[in-house]
């Protein structure tokens, strides 16, 4: 039993730990993500039939393509490489980065020199040692079957630099972890002159006023009305319970109890008044409807569904125009009666529409309103130092080189002595190949 | 104002002129290693270059908005990065052979980029932070790194293939042969480390010569002795990587602050839009590129397949989610 456990468990660290296993994981992962890049994502079944033949867009739906990223095969795939990750960090990475100092066969290693050297074997080998230290190498010695080797390493401390690469992972991914546990966000929509109470912090926000600025932009494709500034003016009422004044914008949220809110999306809200046989009904008057709000009219299968604001009628064309500045507004309004589309209509302000049995609806006046996101994050701290751990993990990697020299001493005959060299690297030989040869030239010209 | 676009454009224009004629100079020095035509083409690399700065410079100067906020700027950019590296390279590698191949996507890169000049246009509220000063300028500098790493490797894959030629093997036929056969190669080496006790180092596969290719040129084959004056596979090996080894890093921080970007403007690292989605399908391929590169079949020619196929990805990344695909960094209007 105990055998066949040691079995799979060499068999699950021996595929795991294997590279190519690794790397086709990413091509898997890499593959899954470009789908999600080429396929819309979280759009409503009928888009994939409209954009592809029914059987692709079966297969889009079938395989969860249509929300790749949170489906079980792209977390599951996630899920394989940090499993992959982890045993190559301990039975791969640490293993060959961190070599124990053992003898070699010098000249079967493709980096390696002999250099005759006269004198005693003593002196030879100070001067082996003097020129190693002399130019920044880390000396070890020690004695194998009588033999004598000099190892000596330059970067050593960087053959951790890929380990500490991932340990920067394992930190981003212990931070996001934190704010998936503890963490929390949401989103809100304000209108001018109202508040609101965040759930989860019961802060209370009220917007004292929003503006967006547009800039008009001639360029050489036409008229382009380029939106420059988003800023919302609120006062914020948090744990302390004192209404404060604070600004938010696009890039600068505002901190409150250590929960971000940010400046998301805006929109216009519309109060129509709704009058049946010449009065006003103030129940139905009064609400405020956001884009996309419906008012049912009472008693029968009327509604009317707010569909969006067009801050600019074109006076010619009597259509929206592109200028989002408000200055000739009108509503888009459907009607439906008993859930079935009877029409659609561009409204100027104060114009009315008829709806039937005595109903009418003027668009009278508008509001802007504010779209805040807010969220509480935890994690923060944790993945940034990750993403520091990464860069400098990476960075340890891939501009320091760690390298080893053995050397030996060995009679040759005459009376001289040859000193042997072979040099190994993390990245193979070629990295190394030209510091070598300077290497082995300099003592060479040393050599008396 | 107008005035000062001028100069704009007259830098502009200049860049464009020098990587042209840099890039005719460096292609027929790349064929004839006439040094004249490479003492010709390196001054016009760096002059161009210099404009392309100075342009960007200028732009910012005259009319305060960052220059990198459009794919005209961000494009330009990408050109003068990815010649200021190559002459890095060049510089250190003695590489200026490939200079041509580098000179010309500039220029391509860059002539594209103009026709998306629609003049001086404000930001946009999300683009208007600091990070855009840092992430963007990374991100593209990381494409530039990949580019020079996409030349270098095509170089590679012509002298490879053209060894396979010259031993007058077919070319599909030759792959698994090669690989083989440079596996073997050390295999001695790594047999001795490990006869010796220690742990074997990474093993050496790639060949420092082409025999077929050395043995035509002595034989006065003209395209062989052409053939022979590039550098060793080896060497381009290196260059591959270490071009790799400035982009990775880069595109790495580029994603990093981005999601840091991203996090200040709405809250969230990761919105999987399409852009963030790809430049991270890149990331993954040149990170498969540095984790194949440890291994001893798949150093050299798979690698540097990797790399032509990390480029394209690049483009797409860059280019075609920009253009085609709706997103936070598309540049539909």
């Amino acid at each position: 039993m105990v055998a066949k456990l040691d079995s799979y468990y060499s068999d699950f660290v021996r595929t795991f730990g294997n590279v190519l296993f690794a790397v086709s994981l990413f091509a898997v992962w890499g593959v899954l993500t470009v789908i999600g890049v080429i396929v819309d994502q979280g759009k409503d079944p009928s888009v994939y039939f409209g954009s592809y033949p029914a059987p692709i867009a079966r297969a889009i739906l079938r395989l969860n393509f249509d929300n790749i990223y949170h489906s079980p095969w792209y977390v599951g795939i996630i899920g394989l490489i940090l499993l992959s990750l982890t045993v190559c960090t301990f039975k791969r990475v640490i293993p060959a980065r961190l070599p124990p100092l053992r003898p070699v066969k010098i000249d079967k290693i493709p980096l390696h020199a002999s250099i005759d050297v006269p004198g005693d074997e003593r002196s030879v080998r100070e001067r082996v040692e003097n020129f190693f230290r002399s130019r920044g190498w880390q000396l070890r010695k020690r004695e194998f079957d009588g033999t004598e080797w000099t190892f000596a390493d330059k970067h050593n401390w960087a053959r951790r630099g890929v380990l500490v690469a991932h340990i920067g992972f394992v930190i981003i991914a212990a931070g996001t972890t934190l704010y998936w546990a503890r963490g929390f966000s949401g989103d809100t929509v304000v209108v001018t002159g109202g508040s609101v109470e965040i759930p989860q912090t019961k802060a209370i926000i009220h917007l004292d006023s929003f503006a967006y600025t547009i800039t008009p932009v001639l360029t050489k494709g036409g008229m382009v009305y380029q939106p420059t500034d988003y800023v919302s003016h609120v006062t914020v009422t948090g744990n302390n319970g004192i209404p404060t004044p604070m600004i938010v914008r696009v890039n600068h949220p505002i901190d409150v109890d250590k929960t971000l809110y940010y400046q998301a999306s805006y929109g216009f809200a519309t109060r129509f008044r709704v009058t049946h046989d010449g009065k006003e009904v103030p129940s139905l008057s009064q609400r405020v409807l956001l884009e996309g709000d419906a008012l049912n009219i009472p008693g029968t299968r009327l509604a009317v569904n707010y569909d969006r604001f067009v801050p600019t009628v074109d006076r010619e064309s009597g259509m929206p125009s592109a200028d989002p500045r408000v200055n000739d507004p009108a509503v888009v309004i459907t009607v439906s009666d008993g859930g079935v589309q009877t029409g659609t209509a561009l409204v100027p302000l104060h114009s009315w529409v008829d709806l039937g049995g005595g109903w009418r609806i003027v668009p009278s006046t508008y509001l802007l309103y504010s779209g805040i996101q807010y969220r509480y994050d935890p994690g923060i701290p944790l993945v940034g130092i990750g993403a520091l751990v990464l860069v400098a993990g990476l960075l340890i990697s891939f501009y320091f080189l760690p390298a080893r020299l053995y050397a030996r001493v060995d009679p040759a005959p005459g009376g001289r002595w040859t000193v042997g060299v072979a040099a190994t690297t993390v990245k193979g030989y070629d990295m190394f190949e030209s510091q070598f040869r300077g290497l082995i030239s300099e003592f060479s010209a040393e050599a008396p | 104002m107008k005035g000062h676009l001028q100069v704009d454009e007259l830098l502009m224009i200049i860049a464009i002129a020098c990587y042209v004629l840099g890039a005719l100079a460096l292609l027929v020095y790349f064929f004839s290693r006439e040094e004249w035509l490479r003492n010709l083409g390196a001054p016009l690399a760096i002059a161009g270059c210099i404009a392309q700065f100075a342009q960007l410079g200028v732009r910012w100067e005259l009319t305060g908005i960052w220059p990198l906020l459009n794919l005209y700027g961000s494009l330009s950019l990408f050109a003068a990065m990815s010649v200021a590296i190559f002459i890095g390279f060049a510089w250190r590698y003695k590489a200026w052979y490939a200079g041509g191949f580098v000179l010309a996507l500039a220029a391509i890169a860059l002539a594209y980029g103009v026709t998306w000049n629609e003049g001086t246009m404000p930001a946009v509220p999300s683009l208007q932070s600091y990070w855009a000063k840092i992430h963007v300028p990374i991100v593209v500098s990381s494409y530039a790194a990949f580019l020079v790493a996409f030349v270098f490797s095509v170089i590679y894959l012509i002298k490879y293939y053209a060894e396979d030629h010259f031993e007058g093997k077919g070319v599909l036929a030759a792959i698994g042969a090669r690989q083989a056969h440079l596996s073997g190669g050390y295999a001695g080496a790594s047999m001795a480390i490990a006869d010796a006790g220690s742990p074997a180092p990474p093993p050496y596969t790639i060949r420092h010569d082409t025999p077929a290719i050395d043995a035509a040129a002595a034989a006065g084959n003209a395209t062989a002795v052409w053939l022979k004056s590039l550098p060793s596979l080896a060497q381009l090996d290196v260059i591959v990587y270490r071009a790799v080894a400035i982009g990775l890093p880069l595109i790495s921080i580029g994603i990093i602050t981005g999601a840091a970007w991203a996090k200040e403007a709405w809250g969230a690292y990761w919105q999987w839009d399409p852009k963030e989605t790809a430049a991270l399908a890149t990331w993954i391929v040149y990170l498969a590129f540095m984790h194949l590169h440890t291994r001893n079949n798949w150093r050299g020619l798979r690698t540097n397949w990797v790399s032509v196929a990390g480029f394209m990805l690049v483009i797409f990344t860059y280019l075609g989610v920009n253009i085609w695909i709706s997103g936070l960094h598309s540049y539909k209007v």
